[in-house]
């Protein structure tokens, strides 16, 4: 048989971000594949080190459209540690309310995705219908569907009244009504399950080698999630389950991301019982004293680490992130052998890709 | 002469199954549209797509068989004409003899043959896998086509399709008899179109867009028109072999319930679509050697035995 | 079964509902109170202190200042990113976002608002 390339990427029907990979074939078996990345690379770490810590945060906020405010979260909270302030209560809350939020909007647009990816085109509209809900709570909280500017430092720039929170339960409930068909037919549907059972399975030895974090992980059975093991306030306050299946193949993937979606919809309904009144935002002085901090928090595709190193002057001295598809991506190639060309798509859906967050 | 002109060109000829295939693409994604709650396209959106592309610049890549590429859509736009020309539209065809169900079939199955040669004879990764898929899935879902199509055919004791209509008119319909058959005949027929679920060689997310990939300009629009055209011919035929015509009605009542009946085909054909993810070429061939052709085999020897 | 009820049922019930097409710009839109569009400007409030001028991310303020009296503060729609910076500064509430979306334009350096001048246009 003789061996050919599939160039998938830069632009494939695929990839809503390009990378590129050039997956190597013999007739219907996939023999490997070399990846290629930094398409979208736009220097964020270094643009960070000119610009204002004010400033930065709305840089940070344009690394990626989906974790947008995950991003945001982390580099305040990292700002917040060097100048040793503590925000108020309610504005940690309102923070994590809109972190789950995103976390739903995330997941269901996976699930739309690899549906389409596998043909059922249904089911990715209807997955996208219900994810315009979230968008909608999200627009009604602070005013944009998808750059919310929701963090300052020192706080957020919008509060929640009685109204909002009036409002934010009854498109929650609605959303549980519309969603749970939907969750529970791709959870039990058999063509879908044909497709992703048993492919590309993934050890839970290869997540240690490869540093894999997120629903990967948890999908082989690696019991690892930030807002458990290292949290930011006031995730230490609120308790919910940590999602794993043990058998890391695809199939493992999507159950894993389904059931999350469920946890954060209850997980909000907490935060909303428990969000204290008062202020949404404290005095944060502009001058950063001199210092270190790493702050580690988790994005709706695995852990996101923040290091920002200040000088004492009005700029960050360096600001590192590492994003969880960069990790992800590594082991692609190693995926990518012994499958088969029609489940490339399930593969390259599974890791869920967030290029831009990758390639910063 | 007029006359054999009238019936090549207008009715049931070009112009007749040219309209009926751009209704069909509208009505399919009308209806897919609806499904997935979005608007869909306007009425006269399929002869627009058609007319563009016409206008469009026609090009192959370098490498690419020229003469294969024009020589192809052409026979396989003149094969599936000429099969429709002896499908019997509400009861009504000019052309009927003994032994045109099998001439059908030939004629319908040049499509696919010409669809394999053309992404064989095209440069490019995409085109030689979505080739060698449709051959893949040709074999796996032809004989159960077949076999479900010779169901009626052994009923009605006749190789035409007229025969076959007389017979239901006696009997009544065909899929009260053959629900087994039915199911694989629609079954047979989302293969043949490479309809979701059954699009494996042009799935998107693969093989970009199988043999044409690398198409453009007025060949696609041969293309999908041959496409549109082999859908609703085999949707005639399916409705024509399973459900007969009505009995001694006027022929707009007839036609009414035929258009009826296409619009359900339809509805089923969208539905399908809808509901079901897309196979794997070894999940087809599997299903169909293991589970379609067994079953054919029996609903064949059914209807064989039982006279029923 | 329950997977076929799941998806038939969402199926037949989308056929059934309106579709969510929202037929811009022959429909209604609607915008949330909180959505940051065009800036509006309370000239009697600003102080010209340029704090909205070191915050904004992209550089869509500017102030020319020539003493404590004589200022002029000088806004790019084109280069704003609606974010909000702004008006979470402004220790007086002059500078916030309105309802009215920016429309685009072909030459973007062009257009420059002038928020507030004390100066008599001299700083021009």
């Amino acid at each position: 048989m003789t061996k050919n390339i599939i160039p998938v990427g830069p632009q494939h029907p695929l990839l809503k971000e390009p990378i590129s990979v050039n997956i190597e074939v013999s007739g219907e078996d996939v023999l490997g594949g070399s990846l290629r990345i930094g398409y979208v690379h736009r220097g964020i770490e270094r643009l960070a080190q000119e610009r204002t810590y004010v400033q930065n945060v709305h840089l940070i906020e344009r690394i990626c459209g989906i974790c947008s405010h995950v991003h945001t979260t982390t580099y305040c909270y990292a700002v917040e540690a060097l100048l040793g302030i503590e925000i108020p209560p309610k504005a940690q809350y309102i923070r994590a309310l809109m972190c789950e939020l995103e976390r739903i909007h995330s997941h269901l647009l996976w699930i739309g995705i690899l549906a389409k990816h596998i043909g059922l085109e249904m089911v990715f509209m209807h997955s996208w219908h219900n994810r315009e809900v979230v968008l909608d709570i999200m627009e009604e909280l602070s005013g944009g569907r998808v750059s919310h500017a929701a963090n300052l430092i020192g706080g957020v720039r919008f509060d929640m009244d009685a109204e909002h929170d009036q409002m934010v339960r009854r498109q929650l409930r609605k959303l549980e009504d519309q969603l749970f068909g939907v969750l529970d037919a791709i959870s039990t549907d058999t063509t879908i399950k044909a497709r992703t059972k048993g492919v590309a399975p993934i050890t839970a030895e290869q997540i240690r080698q490869y540093c894999v974090v997120g629903p990967v992980a948890r999908a082989s059975g690696v019991d690892v999630d930030m807002r458990r093991d290292n949290p930011l306030p006031p995730y230490d306050k609120l308790d919910f389950n940590v999602v794993t299946y043990p058998d890391g193949d695809a199939w493992a993937r999507t159950i894993v991301r389904v059931d999350e979606t469920r946890e954060s919809l209850k997980l909000c309904e907490k935060i909303l019982d428990q969000m204290p009144e008062g202020p949404v935002t404290t005095r944060a002085r502009r001058k950063v004293p001199a210092g270190e901090t790493v702050i580690r928090s988790e994005a709706p595709r695995g852990e996101v680490f923040y290091y920002l190193r200040s000088d004492g002057s009005e700029y960050p001295a360096r600001l590192k992130i590492r994003t969880p598809t960069l990790a992800a991506l590594s082991l692609m190639p190693v995926q990518l052998s012994e499958i088969r060309v029609a489940d490339i798509p399930v593969v390259l859906a599974g890791i869920d890709l967030c290029i831009a967050c990758a390639d910063r | 002469m007029v006359e054999g002109l009238f019936y090549l060109l207008l009715f049931p000829g070009l112009a007749f199954q040219v309209t009926c295939g751009l209704v069909f693409e509208w009505a399919d994604r009308k209806l897919l549209a609806r499904f997935q709650r979005r608007v869909g396209p306007r009425w006269y959106q399929p002869l627009a797509d058609l007319v563009k592309l016409f206008s469009k610049e026609d090009m192959l890549p370098t490498g690419a068989s020229d003469w294969a590429a024009t020589i192809l859509p052409l026979v396989s736009l003149a094969s599936v004409l000429t099969a429709g020309l002896y499908v019997p539209i509400a009861g009504f065809t000019p052309f009927s003899f003994e032994g045109d169900l099998i001439v059908i079939l030939f004629f319908m199955g040049v499509p696919t043959m010409a669809y394999y040669l053309v992404g064989m004879s095209s440069v490019g990764i995409y085109s030689i896998l979505g080739g060698a898929r449709s051959l893949l899935q040709y074999f796996s879902y032809e004989v159960p086509l077949l076999l479900a199509f010779s169901g009626p055919a052994v009923l009605s004791g006749s190789w035409s399709v007229s025969g076959i209509l007389e017979a239901q008119t006696e009997l009544g319909p065909f899929f009260l008899f053959q629900p087994v058959g039915f199911g694989l005949a629609v079954v047979g027929l989302i293969g043949k179109l490479k309809r979701d679920p059954l699009d494996i060689p042009k799935a998107k997310s693969e093989v970009v867009a199988g043999s044409l990939t690398e198409f453009s300009g007025p060949k696609l629009a041969l293309w999908h028109l041959v496409m549109d055209i082999q859908a609703i011919i085999g949707i005639f035929l399916l409705i024509n072999l399973f459900f007969g015509a009505p009995v001694g009605a006027a022929p707009w009542i007839g036609a009414l319930i035929f258009g009826g009946e296409v619009l359900l085909m339809i509805f089923i054909l969208s539905a399908a679509s809808s509901l079901f993810a897309r196979l794997r070429i070894d999940q087809l061939a599997g299903l169909g050697w293991r589970v379609l052709v067994p079953a054919g085999i029996i609903q064949l020897l059914f209807v064989i035995l039982m006279g029923v | 079964m329950a997977k076929k009820n799941g998806l038939l049922f969402a199926l037949v019930d989308a056929l059934f509902s309106r579709p969510e097409t929202v037929r811009y710009p022959f429909g209604p839109v609607s915008l949330p109170e909180g959505f940051r569009g065009a800036i509006e400007f309370d000239a009697e409030c600003c102080i010209g202190c340029g704090l909205c001028v070191r915050d904004c991310p992209a550089n869509a303020l500017e102030l020319i200042r020539e003493s404590r009296e004589v200022y002029q503060l000088r806004y790019f729609p084109t280069r704003c990113a609606f974010c909000g910076q702004c008006q979470s500064t402004c220790a007086r509430g002059a500078i916030s976002h309105s309802n009215h979306i920016v429309p685009s334009t072909a030459n973007p350096d062009a257009i420059s608002v002038v928020l507030k001048d004390t100066s008599g246009g001299r700083l021009d």
